[in-house]
């Protein structure tokens, strides 16, 4: 049934997302969703654990700094324009957040199993490492139960609700992303228990999504909530719509690298923003248009050939005979 | 003409990008290795293929500086774009010839960490760094890993205070009886010298001492008894056309420095 799910960033996690819950957090390098992250924080959402590959721009890092998240299952967390995740290093100091780590590959399977089903999975990194010895919780060595070598296992993960940011998003759900399929969002998000949040730079009608349905990494029934967001994924990129914001990003930095300041912003650029317009409007009152404008991309790099999906009706047997040796010899 | 002006870090991507041959798959993480696989495809390899963890499989360099693994830039010309499963999948089915990471902390085994310093079972003494990110996978099943990392003796160390990513583990056989597919460690270039791999017992020796740079020196900032090779010797320096190429690659020094 076709049902609208556009709604306010504000709707859509106070609605979905309860105290508690596992989260798959999207993205990668690039496309964090930031927006969410920011209003996880202003609603004070509490002992979340997030599951997910790798993830940068401290969106994760600040989630962790206002306190949100009790459990972190990741390969790798990181604020890269200034290389430590400076919260998550203090939490985890202070016992605040548990941390469970595992490779890339692992975490991505981890996903991929959640994805598929099955329980666990198998994956060749890992082995012979301390992520073995300190994550029993996502890692176990197996026996392969066909030549009886040892190999490592990966503890699926379904996360109770996904987070991603995408280019484009009908008002039913469908999803859009294009380079690298959202890199592990598809799996992230099709894993989810209850669903996926969906922040989007533009919204348009289901007939685009269906004109071209490869593109599509979530489909419309797993969908919870569809956030019209632009610039949701600032200060990390979104393809074909901006660049990362590598300065900002650095003076972010600044900020998760030491307790006492990380309130300081969180107070300016969170808890101080309404909602993420009034962050962009901010952004635009700090540093200008150009600023924003310096983070657009060089476009044309569109599809050369152009694809035709060419629907073939199989009405045109009607009335043709079976192809015979008789009919052919008439 | 050998440069006379140039940065460590220009020697090191330069230095670093002759260990990549011609026609390999060569898996780059995040960092240094993201302009030297880009160096090596505008020089001597042109044929090399580049493999990320966001998923960019590319026969031809990125059309401006990648500063990540899923930067926008790979995925422009790229030749497949199917996410993480894709390249990953294909360390895991052998098919990657390079391995190519950086670290934090590395043993006489190359054995590196990227998670973290101090006592893990005790939290607070234990300072988090990103975690393995895709080290450990692609040096698990990379046919060799070239890694890429700066050198004091608090980073090469007798024992890493957190094995993230293995090199040959506790030594000969080690890999194999843990069923690895990938062959480990066979060069490291530091911000002082380049090391390999003795075949026989898996230990790091020092094959090359960087200009300005002695084997007393290099000795010095190593906390394990390093071995030095009958043949070491000093690293060519970069020509004046090779650091030409390298800058217009990060023309704003992002990574250069």
């Amino acid at each position: 049934m076709a049902v609208n799910k556009l709604m306010t960033l504000k709707e859509a996690v106070s609605r979905h997302i309860k105290d508690g819950d596992t989260i798959y957090y999207g993205g990668f390098q690039i496309m964090v969703p930031m927006a969410i992250t920011h209003e996880i924080i202003r609603q004070k959402k509490k002992d979340l654990t997030t599951v997910e590959s790798s993830t940068d721009v401290g969106g994760l890092d600040i989630m962790v700094g206002a306190g949100c998240v009790k459990e972190i299952h990741s390969a790798w967390i990181m604020n890269w324009y200034v290389k430590a995740p400076y919260a998550v290093r203090r939490a985890f100091q202070s016992k605040m957040t548990k941390r469970y780590d595992l490779s890339n590959f692992a975490a991505t399977s981890a996903l991929i199993a959640g994805f598929m089903g099955v329980p666990f999975i198998p994956v060749r990194g890992n082995i012979g490492t301390d992520m073995l010895k300190h994550n029993p919780v996502d890692l176990t060595v197996v026996k392969d139960p066909f030549t009886g070598e040892e190999i490592t296992a990966v503890r699926a993960w379904n996360a109770d609700v996904a987070i991603i940011h995408a280019q484009v998003a009908d008002t039913l759900g469908n999803v859009m992303s294009w380079g690298t399929r959202g890199v592990t969002d598809e799996f992230g998000a099709m894993g989810a228990k209850r669903g996926v949040i969906v922040t989007a730079e533009e919204i348009v009608e289901p007939e685009v999504i269906r004109a071209d349905p490869d593109r599509t990494v979530v489909p419309y029934f797993k969908t919870l909530a569809v956030v019209h967001c632009p610039w949701g994924a600032h200060p990390s990129a979104c393809r074909g719509y901006y660049g990362l914001d590598i300065r900002f990003s650095q003076y972010q930095g600044k900020y998760e690298r030491n307790a006492d300041l990380l309130p300081k912003f969180l107070d300016e650029w969170v808890y101080g923003c309404e909602d993420h317009s009034a962050y962009i409007k901010k952004y635009i009152q700090k540093f200008g248009q150009e600023g924003l404008d310096r983070l657009k991309p060089t476009l044309g790099f569109k599809p050369k050939y152009q694809v035709d999906y060419g629907y073939h009706d199989p009405g045109v047997w009607k009335g043709v005979p079976q192809y015979t040796d008789e009919y052919i010899n008439a | 003409m050998h440069a006379t002006n140039y940065k460590l870090t220009e020697l090191m991507v330069v230095r670093c990008a002759k260990e990549i041959k011609d026609n390999e798959v060569v898996f780059a993480g995040v960092g240094l290795p993201l302009v030297v696989v880009s160096f090596a495809m505008l020089t001597h390899a042109p044929n090399m293929i580049l493999f990320t963890e966001g998923g960019s499989i590319r026969a031809t360099a990125p059309p401006g500086l990648a500063i990540t693994v899923d930067d926008p830039a790979l995925f422009c010309n790229g030749d497949a774009t199917f996410g993480m499963l894709s390249t990953m999948a294909a360390l895991q089915r052998g098919e990657v010839d390079v391995a190519f990471i950086g670290g934090a902390q590395i043993d006489k085994y190359g054995n590196i960490n990227s998670t973290g310093v101090g006592d893990w079972t005790r939290p607070e003494s234990f300072t988090y760094f990103a975690g393995s990110g895709g080290a450990n996978d692609m040096a698990t099943s990379g046919k060799r890993v070239l890694a890429i990392m700066p050198q004091d003796p608090k980073k090469f160390v007798e024992t890493v205070d957190y094995l993230t990513t293995p090199g040959f583990l506790d030594g000969p056989g080690a890999r194999e009886r843990a069923g690895m597919i990938g062959g480990g460690p066979d060069v490291v270039v530091s911000t002082m010298g380049v090391y390999k791999f003795d075949a026989k017992t898996c230990e790091m020796y020092l094959a090359e001492y960087f200009p300005g740079q002695s084997v007393e020196k290099v000795k010095a900032n190593c906390s394990f008894a390093l071995n030095v090779s009958p043949d070491v010797r000093e690293t060519t320096p970069p020509t004046e056309k090779e650091i030409a190429v390298l800058r217009n690659i990060d023309p704003t020094g992002f990574y250069l420095g």
